[in-house]
């Protein structure tokens, strides 16, 4: 149960700058891709464009696998939070996992919920610290948290171990290789040579375009036939 | 309504309630006090959030316009519902229109509509008042408690049915939508429409709540409750519940004393003071916990 991303001829200009020239890409499901390139390359707005974040020329779509669920998870770079805005790492998660006003009482079952995700991202027992109050390596654990709380088969990472100590680091890769492992496809952007060589499947260099693809372990045959693959169109 | 004000003379009769409770116009203006405390009071911390408290500004000012129109398109005086919404709303939805096509900073943007719906209301309004009665512009600016009618209170009732519902079944995605748009954009959640939904609310809300808080001074009751809970508060659930409290109490007092103290203030000033001055206490109570 897995996503594969179709990329056709896709060009991004912001204010006629051209910022991705036009590239084609075939990113195979349950694959580990890394972005790697120089900074200002792009590979930010091309994740964008994959999420459909972005409006881009050209045509992305996405090969749902059958029984895979069609959700996507994304990990931002940093998401600035006001410091003095009044919302708890509870409450951020709760906002999003169930439709209960967030300022009512929540439930004694989402509760535990969020502290068993809170666990599993290293945060335990801070539920009730204010977003503001949080290092940046505490807000990357909150991101990772609010992507992990339900089924995605598609994973979009933006230098998810940016502010991260060696341990939470290895936590996560660990994390990330689980996710892999269960058949989910991971698109990650990370600049760590030695990382990327242990961990990546693929690697996408990327300067202003498409620039080099080099695969260090090939995808398994799917176990799915092709023709049972749900195809999405993104954004556009 | 004709029940409530008929167990309201009831209970002053008996002598429960004191003489001010004799004119039915008091009862009318408490009832629309009671469901614009709460309509404001929640929103203010979107609306903080968002930083919008000074588009609903200028949509208050708009209504100085919308009245006008009303009166120069034959609609009575005291009530024209018709162009008032639909300039207020029309206003508005144009104001967030222009936000989204263009690279100008919204506060900018904000500022030019402001003085635009203030010059053209102050225009037309002057130049309607020698048809109708001069006390109407004093009226539309700073609230009074005298114009409320049956109507006014069912348009609020209505409003706040449907952003119960709102807030009830999308109140999160919403929130979120604000939050942090793209996440909310990768989850599936419209964060346009939403923010056309809140900015409609937001100008519906302020419309109704002219007649009671005033054209010029209903943004100032969405600001200062969200902004003096935000002071006070440790997470989003106090936020909410305390500038619900304070927004709700400064209507209900801003209508009773100036009645109890027999004082000639418009209702809205009234009622801005009393928010403001709960701003004050709750920088102390910030201040107090910073010392302890």
């Amino acid at each position: 149960m897995s996503v594969s991303l179709e990329v056709q001829k896709l060009r991004l200009a912001l204010n006629r700058v051209e910022l991705i020239a036009p590239m084609d890409a075939w990113f195979a499901p349950g694959q580990m891709h890394v972005l790697m390139g120089p900074n200002g390359a792009g590979k930010s707005s091309l994740l964008k464009c994959l999420l459909g974040l972005l409006p881009f020329q050209g045509k992305i779509y996405r090969h749902w696998q059958a029984g895979a669920p069609r959700t996507t998870a994304y990990v931002p770079q940093q998401i600035a939070f006001e410091a003095t805005l009044p919302l708890t790492i509870q409450e951020y998660l709760l906002m999003q996992m169930s439709s209960r006003p967030f300022f009512l009482r929540p439930s004694a079952s989402m509760l535990t919920l969020v502290e068993q995700l809170l666990e599993r991202v290293g945060l335990e027992g801070k539920a009730q610290l204010r977003l503001g109050q949080l290092s940046g390596g505490e807000r990357q654990r909150l991101l990772f948290a609010q992507a992990l709380r339900r089924p995605c088969a598609l994973w979009c990472l933006d230098e998810p171990m940016t502010g991260l100590d060696e341990l939470g680091q290895a936590h996560f890769t660990q994390l990330l290789q689980e996710l892999r492992d269960a058949g989910h496809t991971l698109i990650v952007i990370h600049h760590d040579q030695q990382w990327i060589h242990t961990y990546a499947d693929q690697v996408w260099e990327i300067a202003g375009g498409l620039v080099g693809h080099s695969v260090l372990r090939p995808a398994l045959k799917p176990c799915v036939p092709e023709r049972l693959n749900v195809m999405q169109r993104v954004g556009g | 309504m004709e029940w409530i004000r008929s167990w309201v003379f009831y209970a002053h009769e008996l002598g429960y309630l004191p003489d001010m409770f004799q004119y039915a116009f008091l009862t009318n203006a408490l009832v629309s006090a009671l469901l614009i405390g709460p309509l404001l009071g929640v929103l203010g911390p979107l609306v903080v959030v968002k930083r919008l408290a000074f588009f609903s500004e200028a949509v208050g000012h708009g209504a100085l316009t919308g009245v006008a129109l009303g009166i120069l398109l034959g609609e009575p005086a005291t009530e024209p519902f018709v162009t008032l919404f639909a300039f207020c709303v029309i206003f508005a939805l144009l104001l967030h229109w222009i936000k989204s096509r263009t690279s100008v900073p919204y506060d900018a943007l904000v500022g030019v509509f402001l003085s635009f719906a203030i010059a053209l209301g102050a225009a037309l309004i002057l130049f309607v008042a020698k048809r109708v009665n001069v006390h109407i512009l004093e009226n539309v600016l700073f609230g009074s408690i005298l114009t409320v009618r049956d109507l006014d209170i069912w348009v609020l009732l209505g409003i706040a049915a449907i952003l119960t519902l709102l807030l009830g079944f999308k109140g999160n995605r919403a929130t979120l939508s604000s939050l942090s748009p793209e996440l909310a954009m990768t989850q599936g959640i419209a964060v346009r429409l939403y923010d056309y939904i809140f900015v409609l609310i937001i100008a519906l809300v302020t419309v109704a709540s002219v007649k009671v808080v005033g054209a010029i001074l209903v943004g100032a009751l969405l600001l200062i409750p969200a902004t003096a809970a935000r002071l006070m508060s440790r997470n989003a659930r106090e936020f909410v519940l305390y500038s619900v409290l304070i927004s709700t109490l400064s209507c209900v007092f801003g209508i009773l004393l100036p009645m109890a103290g027999a004082l000639p203030i418009p209702s809205g000033a009234a009622i801005v003071m009393l928010a403001s001055a709960s701003f004050i206490f709750a920088l102390a109570i910030r201040r107090w916990r910073a010392i302890l």
